[in-house]
This record gives structure tokens, C-alpha cells and sequence, in this order.
């Protein structure tokens, strides 16, 4: 196989993020951002269930009949999400309260099936592992980014913890729906103009007729 | 292919799709029965922890809850929706089940007063389906802790929408008057209307109402 | 059956899922699909159309099966798998109706079937049905009130889109960044109509 754990990890965390690059799978998660400790169970969530489900189905890949492909593909993730409700029932009981549909809601992540997909398939299970963990792990980035600004905004407050003075007067739109899209597109809009200048910079230094000083960026 | 077997043969593609379903289905059923006792007995501490806390009486964990429930409360029998009676220093109390619709769902709370019903004890959220983070924020402290000792006035305790100090919950419990949450006026409304609903049922189970 | 089933008033219900709570707006339900198709005014439609049906139906045929089958066996932990089935089986169902008895209506409809069994508006408007035990008529009123609620949503936004592609955008944002941006002033806009509707 010729993807290196390291290359992965950039990719899916950074060059080809699943949200802002691929724009993928924020459906089920975006709602609750408003709640830094929900958004938390929810993204630690998909990336286990990318995880455990990149490497089953790369485990099984050469026993799945291709007319029961995707139904296999969906049944694995289902498995691992309900898995994930029931442990969460147990052990979270609060935290599963306050979710409640949006945890079953994983399993139509789009992230989890893009990954089973495009890279479960066609590698081996302890990489096809590594790929959903840190696909996930791009995901959590994001979106606990997201929920660290309007939790502070919108409530004064991370995870219990009063950050804001006492006179500060909580942002209310921070609390509700339009805030999510707002801030995505912020940070997409960060994200692409830094990787913008970096490819930028990147051409400048091969067209120039020293080699480049630092590890030059991947040219995806 | 690589397989010299045809994956692609029916009776492989049925028995394999059987095959797996039953693996997968036989795991989620074991990690089912396996986390059943646990989830009865949150439920069960959720249900006698919310009925302290309505009481105001404090506890620290789930053992001192139910050795503190089993002394200090007793199920009114035949009451429903559940009702409940502790005898306190002060005389006797009540904690009610009440159950009414809220913006998504029902929501279901347990509310208990004195025997006089000049003031709550207390109330405590046992369901729920509002918006996480909006409505939902009902069952934070601070909006149920406003509810402590608050004074009913002409039989209820009115919410006002969207005037919430900062989620510190500043709150005077003589005007029968308590912040809502805001940007969910309506789950505030709500709210307002099964409290109203509760303390109503509290009057008929302190007349011995059933 | 001695499950206790919420009732409100269905004309509320449809109403409130379409516009103050609109499945897309206001719970992001659905986006993947949304962004990718609503560049096409024609294709939006198509797929509002889509969803609109297969999830009348599918919340109709998922409440039957929940509580005739599910509940009856005490599978509820299975529960979320055997949405995704019935899903999964209107779908396949639908698509080969719909190519017997229409094949105009295949070319508009039937190619965006396929989407929908990964859309996650679907399986989140069953899935808010039976967490808040909506009885029959409150489950089918409310899914196609947020069907079309996301049809709606979709067609605005497809129009919108056409208009901004005419407009300089910062390079950074655009795609996907000026869409969401579009969305976010749109569920705005659609929070102001939570004053129109009592629930009660």
C-alpha cells in the first residue's frame, strides 16, 4: 500500500478535510455545537464509528458479494452506531438524553460511508482504522471549533466553566441555527485562503532557483 | 476476482448476508442485555433522584438516594399520573408526576410543594424532547433552581420569555416570577402552562386526591 | 397498546415544521445532499419533490412497523437499523413504480432516489417521531411537513444561487462558503416566523 500513516493524517485533518474541503457529513452534528461537551460525544462518536467501521468492512472486503455491497456497508455502521447509543445509554445516561435522535442520526454521517467507500474498500484493515480515526478526528477539529465560539458567545461559558465577566450579555444568535452556518463558512473561508497561500508560496519557491527551506506542501 | 469461489453465486449471497446480519444482530443483542441492569437502574435513580430533588432534599450518590427515597418518601397508591408523600420536620410535602406538551414533545416534570402550597419546594425535569441547547436548557440548574421556594401567586408562577439574567438564574423568590430561556419563548410558555397544571395537581393531592 | 402517544394540534405540527422548525434550517438535516444539488434549479426541485414523498411514506410505514413489530418484540435498540430497511425498501419500491407507471416522471423524479436513502432529513424526521411518540396522523402530518419544508428550502436557495453566481465572491468563499453563508441568512429569515404559529 502506498498511503503512509502520515500523509493520511495531514489529509484528513488539514489538505483534504471531510468538512472544509469535501463539505461532508455536517448533518448530523452541527445542531448540537451549541455545547462544547455534546459536540464532544457526538464527534468522538463518528470517529470511532469511521474507525471500527473502515476496518470491519476492510476485514470483510474480499467475502462481500458486490450486489449486497452497500446494504453490508450500511448494516456494519448501523452495528457500530447502536452500539455507541447503547454504551452511551449505559454509561452517559445525561449526555444521551440531550442528544437524543441526533446519535442514531451517525449512521447517515456521510463522512462514515464515503470512507467505507473510498478507502475501506480497497485497503487493508489496521490503515483502513487509522483513515476513519483521523477523517474524524478532521471532523471533531472543526466542529468543536465551532462549538467553543458559540458556547462562549452564546452562554459566557465552556463545559460549566464562566469565562466571560459578569456584565457580559450572551449573544443570543450564538445560541441558535444561523450562527452554525455562519461560522462553517468562516472557517472554510480561513482554511481555503491559507492553503490558497501556501500553494501560492509553494509554486513561488519551485519557480525560484534555490530549493525550498521547509517540507514542501502536499499539492493536492 | 481473485477468490476462486463466485462471490457472486446466489446461494453465497444469501447465506452471507444471513450469516452477517445474525453476527451483527446477536452482538447488539448481547451488548443490549449486558447494559439493561445499567439502564434500569439510571432510570430508577433518574425517577427518585428527581423526586429529592423537587423535595430539595440533598444527596451525594446513587446509594444515599435510594436508602434516603426509601425513608423519606412514600408512593401515594392509586395516584396517576405518580404521585408522592414525604413527612418532613416541617410537616408534610407532596411531589407530583406532570406531564404536558411542550414545543417538539411532551415534557414531564416533578414538581412538590407544602402541605399549604404558598411556596414550591422545587421541581426537577424527568423528560424532555426540546431543541439541544435551546428549549432544552430547561433542565440546566439555573433555570430549576429559580424554582426553589419560589412563592405561587393566584396559583402559578408565571416565566418571563426571554429574559434571562446571563443563565446566572437572579431570581426573587417572593414575586412568583421566574427568567425563561431565551430564544425559546415558546418551550417558556410551555413550561409556564405545566407548572400551572402542577401546582393544581398538588392542591388535589394535598385534598387526598388520588 | 399502552404506550402514551403525544398529541398537538396537526395543523401547528405541519406548520411549524415547515417553517419555524424547518428540518434544514433550523436542525441541519440534510445538508450533503443540499449544497451538492441546489446549484440546479431543475434538479432541486426533482429532489424536493423526492423527499417530500419518501418521507411521508417512509414515517408512515416506519410508525406501523415501530409500533405493531419493534415495540410488540421489545427490539427498540434495533430500532435504528430497521428505519434505515424500511427506507431502504420504499425507496427500491418506489423507484420501480415510478419507472412502470411513468417513465416522463422516472426522468424527474426516479434519478434522485437513489440520494435519498443516505439523506439523513429522512431517517432524522422518523427518528424525531419516535423520540417524541408522535401518534399516527401527528407522525405522517409532521414529516410531510418538514418534507416539504426542506423543498422549500432547497428551491430558495437554488435561486438564490443562480443570482449569485453573477456577483464577484472572494475566492475563499466560494462554493461552498457563500452557500453557507446564504443559508445561515436564510434560517434567520425563517426564524421570524415562530411569531405566526401558537403551538397550543
Amino acid at each position: 500500500m502506498s498511503a503512509k500513516p502520515g500523509k493520511i493524517l495531514m489529509d484528513n485533518l488539514w489538505f483534504n478535510n471531510p468538512v472544509l474541503i469535501q463539505v461532508l457529513g455536517i448533518c448530523s452534528t452541527l445542531a448540537v455545537t451549541n455545547n462544547v461537551r455534546n459536540t464532544l460525544v457526538m464527534t468522538v462518536g463518528v470517529s470511532l464509528a469511521t474507525a471500527f467501521s473502515g476496518w470491519t468492512l476492510s476485514l470483510m472486503k474480499d467475502l462481500i458479494p458486490r450486489k449486497v455491497r452497500m446494504i453490508v456497508q450500511v448494516l456494519v455502521i448501523s452495528f457500530y452506531v447502536i452500539l455507541i447509543d447503547i454504551l452511551l445509554r449505559a454509561y452517559l445516561p445525561e449526555a444521551s438524553r440531550q442528544l437524543g435522535p441526533y446519535v442514531g442520526l451517525i449512521i447517515t454521517n456521510c463522512i462514515i460511508m464515503g470512507r467505507a467507500e473510498a478507502f475501506a474498500a480497497a485497503n487493508r484493515p489496521l490503515i483502513s482504522f487509522w483513515d476513519g480515526l483521523t477523517s474524524g478526528l478532521g471532523y471533531m477539529a472543526v466542529l468543536v471549533a465551532i462549538a467553543l465560539v458559540r458556547e462562549i458567545l452564546g452562554f459566557g461559558s465552556v463545559l460549566g466553566f464562566r469565562l466571560m465577566p459578569e456584565g457580559f450579555v450572551p449573544w443570543t444568535i450564538m445560541i441558535t441555527a444561523p450562527s452554525a452556518f455562519f461560522l462553517v463558512a468562516m472557517v472554510m473561508w480561513l482554511a481555503r485562503n491559507l492553503q490558497a497561500r501556501r500553494e501560492a508560496a509553494a509554486k513561488a519557491a519551485k519557480a525560484a532557483p534555490k530549493p525550498a527551506a521547509g517540507p514542501s506542501p502536499a499539492k493536492a | 476476482m481473485k477468490k476462486k469461489f463466485d462471490r457472486e453465486n446466489i446461494a453465497y449471497v444469501v447465506i452471507f448476508s444471513f450469516v452477517t446480519c445474525a453476527v451483527f444482530v446477536a452482538g447488539l443483542a448481547a451488548a443490549n442485555e449486558a447494559t439493561a441492569p445499567k439502564v434500569r437502574a439510571n432510570r430508577e435513580f433518574a425517577n427518585q433522584a428527581a423526586v429529592l430533588d423537587a423535595l430539595g432534599i440533598g444527596y451525594s450518590g446513587p446509594a444515599e438516594a435510594a436508602s434516603l427515597y426509601a425513608s423519606a418518601v412514600r408512593p401515594i397508591e392509586g395516584a396517576s399520573p405518580r404521585a408522592y408523600v414525604a413527612e418532613r420536620p416541617d410537616g408534610r410535602h407532596y411531589a407530583v408526576e406532570v406531564t404536558g406538551a411542550g414545543l417538539w414533545g411532551a415534557i414531564t416534570i416533578v414538581a412538590a410543594a407544602g402541605e399549604s402550597l404558598e411556596r414550591l419546594d422545587g421541581i426537577q425535569i424527568i423528560a424532555q424532547n426540546e431543541t439541544p441547547g435551546l428549549g432544552g436548557r430547561i433542565d440546566e440548574p439555573w433555570f430549576k433552581e429559580q424554582f426553589r421556594g419560589e412563592r405561587v401567586a393566584g396559583g402559578r408562577i408565571r416565566i418571563s420569555a426571554g429574559a434571562e439574567a446571563g443563565g446566572s438564574g437572579a431570581n426573587d423568590p417572593d414575586d412568583g416570577l421566574v427568567d425563561g430561556v431565551s430564544g425559546a419563548t415558546r418551550t417558556s410558555q410551555a413550561m409556564e402552562l405545566i407548572l400551572a397544571k402542577a401546582i393544581a395537581r398538588l392542591a388535589e393531592v394535598a385534598g387526598g386526591g388520588k | 397498546m399502552d404506550f402514551e402517544f403525544f398529541t398537538m394540534n396537526p395543523i401547528a405540527l405541519f406548520f411549524a415544521s415547515i417553517f419555524t422548525s424547518n428540518i434544514l434550517l433550523s436542525n441541519f438535516l440534510g445538508m450533503c445532499s443540499f449544497i451538492s444539488v441546489s446549484k440546479d434549479y431543475k434538479s432541486s426541485f426533482g429532489l424536493g419533490l423526492a423527499v417530500t414523498v419518501v418521507m411521508t411514506i417512509t414515517a408512515a410505514v416506519s410508525w406501523v412497523v415501530l409500533y405493531y413489530v419493534i415495540v410488540p418484540l421489545g427490539l427498540e435498540y434495533l430500532s435504528f437499523i430497521v428505519f434505515i430497511i424500511v427506507i431502504a425498501a420504499v425507496v427500491q419500491i418506489l423507484e420501480m413504480v415510478i419507472d412502470r407507471a411513468s417513465p416522463a416522471l422516472y426522468m424527474s423524479l426516479g434519478i434522485f432516489l437513489p440520494l435519498i436513502t443516505v439523506n439523513c432529513a429522512i431517517l432524522g424526521a422518523i427518528l424525531f417521531m419516535q423520540i417524541r411518540q408522535y401518534a399516527f396522523i401527528e407522525s405522517v402530518v409532521f414529516a410531510a411537513g418538514s418534507g416539504l419544508g426542506w423543498w422549500l428550502a432547497i428551491m430558495l436557495l437554488a435561486a438564490i444561487r443562480g443570482r449569485i453566481e453573477n456577483n464577484p465572491v472572494p475566492s475563499g468563499l466560494k462554493g461552498a462558503g457563500i452557500t453557507m453563508i446564504t443559508i445561515g441568512f436564510m434560517a434567520m429569515g425563517f426564524i421570524g416566523f415562530s411569531g405566526m404559529i401558537a403551538v397550543q
